[in-house]
């Protein structure tokens, strides 16, 4: 029997089955709601293939809402925020490691203390501040964020993943000559890669379904992403469930999109080993 | 192919003093051996030559060059890890090539030097494998043969056999001494094992508690030991250490004094003092005998006595050696 069989065995696959459907139900009645005849109220009992199958109203949605253009602004945030936040919260967590141990104790405190201010706490005082360089109504606000590396939790799962390389390989890149930014980007990068995917498809997340500060920061509607265009669409027809459906599968598909490519990076098998007798 | 001098060198970690005034040479193309227990200093001594540690106080010297403040790459040595350091992102072609690559060295030249290195360890078979492919023992040629390709003025071996099996350290032990026949170049290899000490160096220094006890040929350091420390540090089972009245029934020596006699020099012999044998233990051709007076006896697994029984065991006073009790120090007799 092969190790992946057996951790397959015994009680672990039908609560991994288990799990997986209370995970997709949800998603599968969105999708089967968003595929009902425009105007039509929920069903009585849950439905899983609705009678008949429409698109009609994806038409719809896309017809009282610029989706299209909201879509592509949230893309066009997301495409911004996400390599800035990488970037950032990766070179930050390789300066903590590379810093001595009471300056790393100090930032690695100062980071958890950030992580407990709510970002609602921080609206006023960004407004103003953004209002006071004349950045309200663009999209630098919600990019801006990304140049502290989105947040101080991406910054510490970045320096968790360095620490847990072995301190000989930065020594033996030391006595070759390498500078600390190439170290970062030659040793470092590629070997904390499934953290990069994961610190990127968090930052996308975090980017994609921000509602609260687009609301605050943008009045123009043709700078609008997803987020207010799904509560335009829930504002101009409220008891319209399939249209509502239909919105709200257009902003969840990059999402799950995103996820399904970037799982076999999870999933892959460690090879970062190699570095001791393993 | 450079001298390596060390002049004075401490170190302390907080409270901990690692290095206490080190004065130690390697000469140039020499291969000395660093040998201590653990926690001793021996791996800090590598590192603050390589610039990995600052010291303290004193100066390190590479060929005419003090480099006790320059940076680790500008020292040009390299450091072969215990854990080898190899980079698992990369072939082991690239990892033989890498320091070349950073310091921008022109692609032909890379690429003859990482055949030359590579052939040198006999790593030429494997060159397009990635380190998680290898075997402990095919690692540490890679390892090698990074270190190598650089032509450093000096080489560091931080305990490089201590992560492999048995037979493939042996093995390795052999492969490292005909490298460094061919190379010629300065190495300080250090170890805790004082087997791989003695079959290895050209010459051993032996450490404790971050100074240097002694510094000579394996012969010396083996036959004449300066202190009590090294006597009983090196050699398997452990030097026998007597103090006056224990070794008074073989031979009487000062107060103050213990006498050392390796259980190698310990004779079952007809004409000596009666002993009783507590335990015998055999390691292959040899058997060492436990007996009632504090020694141990190493003698031909042939021609070992049984448990418990009666012996007469002697030694030439020629062969013995006598220590201050206080310091530890040789005392001539």
């Amino acid at each position: 029997m092969r190790a992946g069989d057996r951790r397959w065995g015994g009680w672990r696959l039908p609560a991994a089955i288990a799990l997986a459907v209370a995970f997709l139900l949800p998603l599968w009645f969105m999708v089967s709601g968003s595929l009902r005849e425009p105007g039509t109220p929920p069903p009585r009992a849950p439905e899983l293939v609705p009678r008949p199958i429409s698109t009609t109203s994806y038409d719809q949605a896309f017809d009282l809402v610029d989706l299209a253009r909201h879509t592509l602004n949230s893309l066009l945030v997301a495409a911004l925020t996400v390599p800035l936040a990488v970037l950032v919260a990766s070179l930050a967590g390789f300066a903590f490691l590379l810093v001595g141990g009471r300056a790393r104790a100090l930032l690695v405190g100062l980071s958890f203390a950030a992580l407990m201010v709510p970002v609602t706490a921080l609206l006023v005082p960004r407004f103003t501040l953004y209002r006071w360089l004349g950045l309200i109504d663009t999209w630098v606000p919600l990019v801006a964020p990304a140049l502290l590396g989105l947040s101080p939790f991406y910054v510490l799962l970045f320096y968790w993943s360095f620490r847990r390389l072995p301190p000989e390989l930065l020594e033996a890149a030391r006595l070759e000559g390498m500078t600390p930014l190439s170290m970062w980007r030659r040793l470092a990068m590629p070997l904390v890669r499934p953290v990069t995917i994961a610190v990127a498809l968090l930052a996308f997340i975090a980017s994609w379904g921000n509602f609260l500060e687009p609301l605050v920061y943008l009045f123009d509607p043709d700078l609008y992403t997803l987020p207010l265009g799904l509560r335009s669409l829930e504002a101009l027809d409220r008891t319209n469930y399939p249209v509502l459906l239909a919105g709200a599968v257009v902003a969840t598909a990059p999402v799950v999109l995103a996820f399904v490519i970037a799982q076999r990076y999870f999933l892959h098998e460690d090879r970062g080993a190699g570095w001791l007798g393993r | 192919m450079s001298r390596l001098a060390l002049e004075g060198v401490r170190k302390r970690f907080g409270d901990t003093t690692a290095l206490d005034g080190v004065d130690l040479e390697a000469r140039d193309g020499e291969l000395l051996v660093v040998v201590g227990p653990s926690g001793c200093g021996k791996s800090t001594l590598l590192r603050c030559i390589a610039g990995l540690e600052a010291v303290d106080e004193g100066a390190i010297r590479i060929g005419e060059r003090e480099v006790t403040r320059m940076k680790p790459a500008a020292r040009n040595v390299s450091m072969v890890f215990q854990s080898y350091a190899l980079f698992p992102h990369l072939t082991v072609r690239d990892n033989i090539a890498f320091g070349l690559v950073v310091r921008e060295e022109p692609k032909r030249v890379v690429a003859e030097r990482v055949a030359e290195a590579a052939k040198l360890v006999g790593a030429e078979g494997f060159l397009q494998r990635r380190p998680y492919e290898l075997s402990g023992g095919e690692r540490q040629r890679v390892a090698l043969a990074r270190a190598l390709v650089r032509r450093p003025d000096a080489f560091l071996l931080d305990e490089p056999l201590s992560n492999l099996d048995a037979g493939t350290r042996v093995q390795m032990r052999t492969e490292l001494r005909r490298l460094h026949r061919e190379v010629g170049s300065t190495m300080v290899h250090v170890t805790h094992d004082q087997v791989e000490a003695l079959t290895l160096g050209d010459r051993i220094a032996v450490l404790d508690a971050g100074r240097v006890r002694q510094v000579g040929t394996p012969d010396e350091v083996y036959s004449r030991p300066d202190d009590l420390f090294v006597g009983r540090f090196l050699g398997t089972p452990a030097m026998n250490v007597l103090t006056p009245q224990a070794a008074r029934p073989f031979v009487a020596i000062p107060e103050q004094t213990v006498l050392g006699i390796r259980p190698e020099d310990v004779r079952l012999t007809a004409d000596g003092v009666p002993a009783r044998v507590d335990l015998v233990e055999v390691a292959g051709s040899d058997a060492y005998v436990f007996l009632d007076r504090d020694l141990v006896a190493r003698v031909p697994a042939a021609g070992r006595p049984a448990e418990g029984a009666e012996v007469r065991v002697g030694f030439d006073r020629g062969a013995a050696h006598l220590f201050d009790e206080a310091s530890g120090r040789r005392v001539e007799w």
